[in-house]
């Protein structure tokens, strides 16, 4: 393994941390989607679709087993390279996008530096 | 009043420091003796926890929500048998506040039973009632025991336990502080009577479930004196107090091992009471810093006055829920592994509101924390070697908590909710499996479904179908496990009285993982003046009980009604119909991978439909639906991954539109300031 794929960490299961390069990148094709300090989703591409294309409706009316697309819509975040759906959250029209993962590098770089974490298989494990 | 404050509360979840007497003792037990200490504790509670399932009579009882556990002197639990990790980490506050404010008047002594269910002291909401009993043994108290169960009754302004339309607390029935209703092992009279006019609806129920609860806590007194009589009280007290500090350093050690970082998720709710209304019920930001953990819950939307608000420690409760059933799976269940764990609740949010406030309905707010537990301990748990098995999404949390009042067909009165929509739900994907089919209960993983038979037997209804409810789970690479519909019958009465609570009609509640679908909502439906009855009478062979056929077709003939899930009381007469629904699990990661043979598995099985097959995971199936061709589905997998890029936008562009939208205002009124979710103004309670 090169010692960048040593460096390397997943964080989800499309997410790769590349620790030396402080990137976040597409565990499926590779693609570079950002810089590791910043929001992933800013990196992929981001879709806005309609609840009731994924939960198709039963019957007629308001409560047929949809979401309420007035309530609620699908936003989507896709590799832009392989199309992977990285990321899916169901938020209200026109609410803010989550940075879910901020994860503190530095910290991170530090423990491995010590010795008290080790990469093994690209996750974090602790030191023997 | 010494109503404990937010800073009393959080304080007491932490493990008192050991005594002198307690670190001697602790000190003494030696490895091997500590081990099957620590199984003996086990077997204890799990003999009370027997006694306590066969002794109750509501279905709660009967489907084992419930906890029995066992507690240092101070007050910190140490080991106890679930049910449902509800009350696991926030008892101590209860018992640590009798030993303060009751020590002198009333007093603690041996054979003292008390009792409570007032979440301002420490409960999650007041149909979930708990018996302490101090445990002395020659006039030192060494111990607690306590036993907790949700009963389906309060005496409010509703039947159920859990009043909708509560706007304060006390319009919830009965609210009540930790207070001594038993002295030298015996229950008094005059209390007896004051909690029975709280339970007049249904009374039988009422009164055998603080029974059960209070021989449960006696049982493991008595259990435990044995084996201090066996072993020593040196060796009982040493045991507890190692177990406390084994956890706590099992749960530093745990904390310590994951990166270090900020994880939020946001997960909203789609009902306060009886009123579609949209909240941000909890936006949670998890702050992970060497070996601690603070969970933050700025952002969540202000407090309203319904009962749809939790108190601080109710939350702790929801986490408490994730974190034995994942996180700490392999930890005992102690008081301790909280230690490293701090919270932050902003004054005024739903999750911290007024002393006044209504809080019976609060676990469909809490739930929602449970939600944003799971996310964000996803994202900070997979890139660890020994936790990444335990991510996964939320369990399905929407359900329809029917509630039966009236008469049973043996003419008893009854007032109890049906529990096979609530313990059947489905598990949320897992990073390394589907989640598991009707599963359990998202508050108690080891609830069970209760038997229909007895359900029949005892409530006037019978059940005419139980099924996975089809399409209910999140698609995913790992999908969601499948909820479970039933369908209610009115029965051998002429008629029955109900309501129904729950949420998810509108918004899915939790959110999915890394690329998968949330689960199906859920609406409320009814079928008045419905020809089951007399077609099954008849034994039509056309009639086909199949929930997703008779939906489709309404091929029951009546006054088909499809509403939000959470209904106001209403009459139903014999022949009437009620469908209940447990939700299925969010599903975790991009459809698209998920193997086409799992998909005709699903199929098969009746979890997903042709057109979820189909249009969501774009698998080409043959035209009698039985097999999938392989090379077919590639394409359309190739494809829909272009369409994919042709459609979406990078983040700048899709900004530019996507901040210009919001819900309707009408939904808005108790979300808070779009899109903060800051106060908009101060709350009226009656």
């Amino acid at each position: 393994m090169a010692n960048n794929d040593s460096r390397r960490i997943r964080v989800t299961e499309y997410l790769d941390l590349d620790l030396d390069q402080e990137r976040w990148s597409c565990n499926r094709c590779g693609h570079i989607i950002g810089p590791a300090r910043d929001n992933y989703k800013k990196g992929c591409l981001l879709y806005d679709r309609d609840p009731r294309e994924i939960h198709a409706p039963i019957v007629e009316g308001p409560y047929g087993f949809s979401p309420d697309p007035l309530w609620v819509r699908i936003v989507e975040f896709y590799c832009p390279q392989c199309g992977t759906q990285i990321e899916t959250e169901y938020l209200p029209p026109g609410h803010p996008i989550t940075w879910d993962i901020e994860i503190n590098i530095d910290a991170l770089k530090a423990r491995l530096s010590s010795g008290e974490l080790v990469i093994k298989d690209q996750r974090l494990e602790a030191a023997e | 009043m010494p109503i404990p404050t937010l800073a009393e509360k959080l304080q007491w979840l932490k493990p008192a420091p050991a005594t002198e007497f307690e670190r001697e003792c602790a000190q003494a037990v030696r490895p091997g003796d500590y081990e099957i200490g620590v199984q003996i504790t086990n077997d204890i509670l799990d003999e009370a926890m027997e006694i306590f399932i066969r002794s109750s009579r509501s279905y709660f009882g009967v489907s084992g929500d419930s906890m029995v556990a066992i507690f240092t002197a101070e007050g910190d639990l140490i080991n106890a048998s679930c049910g449902t990790y509800l009350h696991a980490i926030i008892q101590p506050i209860i018992i640590k506040f009798i030993r303060k404010y009751y020590q002198e008047n009333p007093g603690i002594r041996d054979g003292d039973i008390f009792y409570t269910n007032d979440a301002l002291y420490g409960g999650i909401h007041n149909p979930d009632q708990v018996a302490i009993m101090p445990v002395f043994h020659d006039g030192r108290l060494i111990a607690w025991a306590t036993a907790a169960l949700h009963t389906t009754e309060t005496g409010a302004i509703e039947p159920g336990g859990m009043p909708v339309t509560a706007k304060s607390r006390f319009e919830e029935g009965l609210n009540l502080p930790p207070i001594k209703i038993g002295e030298n092992f015996k229950l008094r009279n005059d209390f007896l009577e004051f909690y029975s006019v709280y339970g007049l609806r249904a009374p039988a129920m009422f009164h055998s479930d603080l029974r059960a609860r209070c021989t449960t806590a006696d049982r493991v007194r008595v259990r435990l004196l044995e084996q201090v009589e066996k072993r020593g009280v040196e060796f009982v007290v040493g045991l507890m107090r190692k177990m406390l500090d084994t956890a706590e350093a099992g749960a530093f050690q745990k904390v310590k091992s994951l990166p270090d970082g900020k994880f939020r998720s946001v997960v909203f709710n789609d009902a306060i009471g009886w009123h579609p209304a949209l909240v941000r019920a909890c936006f949670l930001t998890l702050t992970k810093q060497g070996d601690r953990l603070t969970f933050d819950f700025n952002g969540t939307s202000p407090e309203n006055p319904s009962s749809y608000n939790v108190h601080t420690q109710a939350v702790v409760g929801h986490i408490a829920n994730f974190m034995y059933e994942y996180f700490f799976h392999d930890l005992p269940i102690c008081s301790s592994t909280f230690a490293p764990i701090d919270f932050v609740f902003p004054e005024g949010i739903l999750l911290n509101p007024d002393k006044l406030a209504a809080t019976s309905c609060c676990v469909y707010i809490g739930m929602q924390t449970r939600c944003a537990t799971h996310n964000c301990f996803a994202k900070m748990m997979f890139s660890s070697g020994s936790g990444w098995r335990q991510v996964a999404s939320a369990p399905g949390s929407q359900h329809t908590a029917q509630i039966c009042s009236g008469h049973s067909q043996w003419n008893l009165a009854v007032s109890d909710v049906l529990s096979f929509s609530l313990n059947t739900q489905g598990q949320g994907g897992r990073a390394a499996d589907d989640g598991m089919d009707a599963y359990g209960f998202a508050w108690c993983a080891f609830g069970r479904a209760p038997d229909c038979e007895q359900v029949e037997g005892e409530l006037p209804l019978t059940v005419t179908l139980s099924q996975h409810w089809k399409d209910s789970s999140g698609p995913g690479l790992h999908r969601g496990g499948s909820g479970a519909v039933q369908q209610w019958m009115i029965h051998k009465v002429p008629q029955m009285l109900s309501l129904c609570m729950g949420n998810g009609s509108k918004v899915p509640l939790g959110q999915p993982l890394f690329g998968g679908y949330a689960s199906a909502p859920i609406p409320g439906i009814s079928v008045k003046h419905a020809d089951l009855k007399q077609r099954m009478q008849d034994g039509d062979p056309d009639l086909v009980l199949d929930h997703r056929t008779l939906f489709e077709k309404q091929g029951i003939q009546g006054d088909w009604k499809f509403e939000l899930i959470a209904r106001t009381p209403d009459m139903y007469a014999e022949g009437d119909l009620l469908f209940g629904f447990s939700g299925g699990g969010p599903g975790y990661g991009d459809p698209l991978e998920r193997p086409a043979e799992s998909v005709m598995e699903d199929l098969k099985k009746k979890i997903i439909s042709e057109w979820t097959a189909k249009n969501v995971y774009q698998v080409a199936v043959d035209a009698e639906g039985r097999k999938a061709n392989q090379s077919q589905t590639e394409e359309l997998r190739r494809g829909e991954r272009q369409a994919r890029r042709a459609r979406g936008k990078s983040y700048e562009e899709f900004m530019k539109e996507w901040s210009k939208k919001s819900p309707p205002k009408e939904i808005l009124e108790w979300y808070g300031s779009w899109p903060d979710a800051k106060p908009t103004g101060p709350i009226f309670r009656p």
